[in-house]
């Protein structure tokens, strides 16, 4: 059997280390890979249906997800017993945790994601952004350094970058760890606090300051990178309809950026990945205001958002990721990246429209849309009960279509002939946003749902 | 949940070699009864904790016996399967089969007197945490 990039054998059996509708995506791709999978499941999700139909299945530990899906341990021990030789930890979880890509490895596994080193190197902010403007990726005005202790230079930086500005953990992400100073007088007590909070949370103090940008969009940037230098980016992504930092509309491509403005970025996210050697499928994340693009983080794994994506480029990521952790080329090269049509993907959660409280129990009846140009990723059916213990998110509704136009009016009859009986979930929700004018014009920026809610919510 | 008994220095060891062996540097168990963790910190000691909540069961009550971690079931006697010799009286300390992990049998032990009516796992199979090995009429 031949070896792959680090000498290992090539592997046929992968462990998911995930649950819900990523595990049943992964299945998905190892078996049209022709792979094995093992399925790992807490007690809460003993009867979900991928470990049915996984070649094996096994549970690692309680419902709580410290004791089973973030059990390190658990989860290599599992590996050995089940003889898998690769590990697919999804998004979430341990996915960009360092210490488990490196435990897996050095237990002779395969991880489906990058090295250990660039998890670590892209996990704090700060050596991100020197990273990214080393390879000429545009990054929010600031210095690529740790704020000092002095305050009166925290305070003369502030004034060389111009109020608003943002304080950020440098261990931070996914919106914690972070607070705006709108002027002079509230900037040493907000980095005060976000020193005490970065302590807390992320265990290091280490915080660095940015241009805070008023009316971004939230655009990215997907690539792919083999462990041969090759690597592509697939086009981009706008998942500026967030409530709370948590996305929950995307779509491909961002509308109304000319592919002048956006070609250059997606170039030097390229570059960047050849520069710190990069392996498997990362996304570049940015602020867009003003026709300007600003880093703000790489996320080091597979995103939630990736089947838009999918649908766009009509290449299958999840498929692309394992084979580059077999050690396969990419069989593409940029100049075969053709994105065409429009997609959006509607995350269905298992949550109160209006209160967006989690709403957990069985589903007592269930009708997915299954007309063309419209995918469901999902893994509940009719009796499937939601547990209470992790993330809402119960599936994921995807359309493709010519236009943006067509691609809305497909997810409203997507959402139409969408029914979860016996839970509550945010479709109504859905229903009314997809409804929304400024919406449909496109271009909102990452505080127009916020508004729009408030607006919902006004007597 | 736990068939092992985990207070027991001679499973820890056992468990704690295997781990060890396994590259693994900890593990915790928990179980309706208690908890156990070991922590393998290299050039240190084997950090080890057990604590109990054990609750008492209603005699009444069969108890069904469930694997405190994923290995691999052994019935207890090779020579003569287990269940051919059902029921038969158990007392608390007896041992029921064993999990294999890696090269290490742990014991299963009974936990309670009584019964044991029926094995629930088929030799030689991989069970996880939780699968149900054995039920016990407990008697008072």
């Amino acid at each position: 059997m031949p070896e792959t990039f680090d000498g290992r054998a090539r592997f046929d059996t992968v462990l998911i280390a995930n649950r819900g509708e990523i595990a049943t995506r992964i299945q998905k791709a190892c078996r049209a890979l022709g792979l094995k999978t093992v399925v790992v499941y807490s007690e809460a999700d003993r009867q979900a249906p991928y470990g049915r139909t996984a070649d094996s299945a096994l549970c690692i530990g309680p419902s709580s997800a410290a004791k089973s899906y973030l059990n390190k341990d658990a989860l290599l021990l599992a590996a050995r017993l089940t003889g898998a030789g690769a590990i697919h930890p999804g998004y979430g979880f341990l996915s960009e945790n360092a210490a488990f890509a490196d435990a897996v490895e050095k237990a002779g596994l395969a991880f489906i994601g990058p090295s250990a080193s660039s998890i670590e190197a892209m996990g704090d902010k700060i050596s991100a952004k020197r990273a990214m403007i080393a390879a000429g990726v545009p990054c929010v005005p600031g210095p690529d350094t740790a704020l000092a202790e002095d305050t009166a230079a925290i305070e003369r930086l502030a004034l060389e970058i111009g109020y608003p500005v943002i304080i950020k953990a440098a261990g931070g992400g996914g919106g914690r760890g972070m607070r705006v100073v709108p002027e002079a007088r509230l900037l040493q007590e907000a980095v005060a606090l976000t020193r005490e909070e970065a302590r807390q949370a992320f265990g290091s103090p280490s915080l660095y300051m940015e241009k805070f940008l008023q009316h971004p969009r939230h655009i990215e940037i997907q690539v792919l990178c083999d462990t041969h230098g090759n690597a592509v980016w697939l086009g981009h992504r706008d998942c500026s309809m967030q409530r709370r930092h948590q996305k929950v509309v995307e779509e491909a491509p961002a509308s109304g950026i000319a592919p002048e403005v956006i070609g250059p970025v997606g170039r030097a996210c390229v570059e960047a990945c050849r520069q710190i050697g990069y392996r498997g499928v990362g996304t570049f994340e940015f602020l867009y205001e003003d026709g300007a693009f600003y880093f703000i983080e790489m996320n080091t794994r597979l995103q939630v958002e990736h089947p838009v994506t999918e649908m766009t480029s009509g290449i299958d990521i999840v498929q692309a990721q394992i084979k580059v952790a077999q050690g396969d080329p990419l069989d593409l090269a940029q100049a075969d990246v053709n994105c065409a049509g429009h997609a959006f993907e509607c995350r269905i959660n298992a949550e109160d429209p209006d209160t967006f409280l989690p709403s957990a129990g069985v589903i007592t009846g269930l009708v997915l849309p299954e007309e063309p140009g419209i995918r469901v990723d999902t893994h509940i059916h009719a009796g499937y009960k939601v547990p209470p213990y992790y993330d809402s998110l119960i599936a994921k509704l995807i359309v493709h279509a010519p236009t943006r136009a067509e691609a809305m009016a497909r997810m409203r009859e997507a959402l139409a002939g969408t029914r979860v009986d016996g839970i509550s979930t945010n479709i109504p929700f859905l229903r009314a946003l997809f409804e929304d004018s400024a919406f449909a014009r496109g271009e909102t920026d990452i505080h127009y749902l916020e508004q729009w809610l408030k607006q919902r919510r006004a007597p | 949940m736990s068939a092992i008994d985990f207070s027991d220095p001679t499973t820890i060891a056992l468990l704690t070699d295997a781990l060890t062996a396994a590259g693994v540097s900890g593990l915790e168990i928990s179980w309706p009864g208690g908890q156990l963790r070991i922590v393998v910190a290299t050039g240190e000691e084997a950090r080890i904790n057990v604590s109990s909540t054990a609750q008492p069961v209603s005699a009444a009550q069969p108890v069904v016996v469930k694997a405190p971690m994923a290995g691999h079931f052994c019935s207890g006697n090779s020579s003569r399967s287990v269940a051919d010799r059902l029921p038969r009286s158990v007392s608390a300390a007896d041992t029921l089969g064993f999990l294999r992990v890696g090269p290490i049998l742990l014991p299963l032990c009974a936990g309670r007197a009584g019964i044991l009516t029926r094995q629930l796992a088929e030799p030689d199979t991989l069970v996880g945490f939780g699968d149900p090995l054995f039920e016990i009429e407990p008697q008072s």
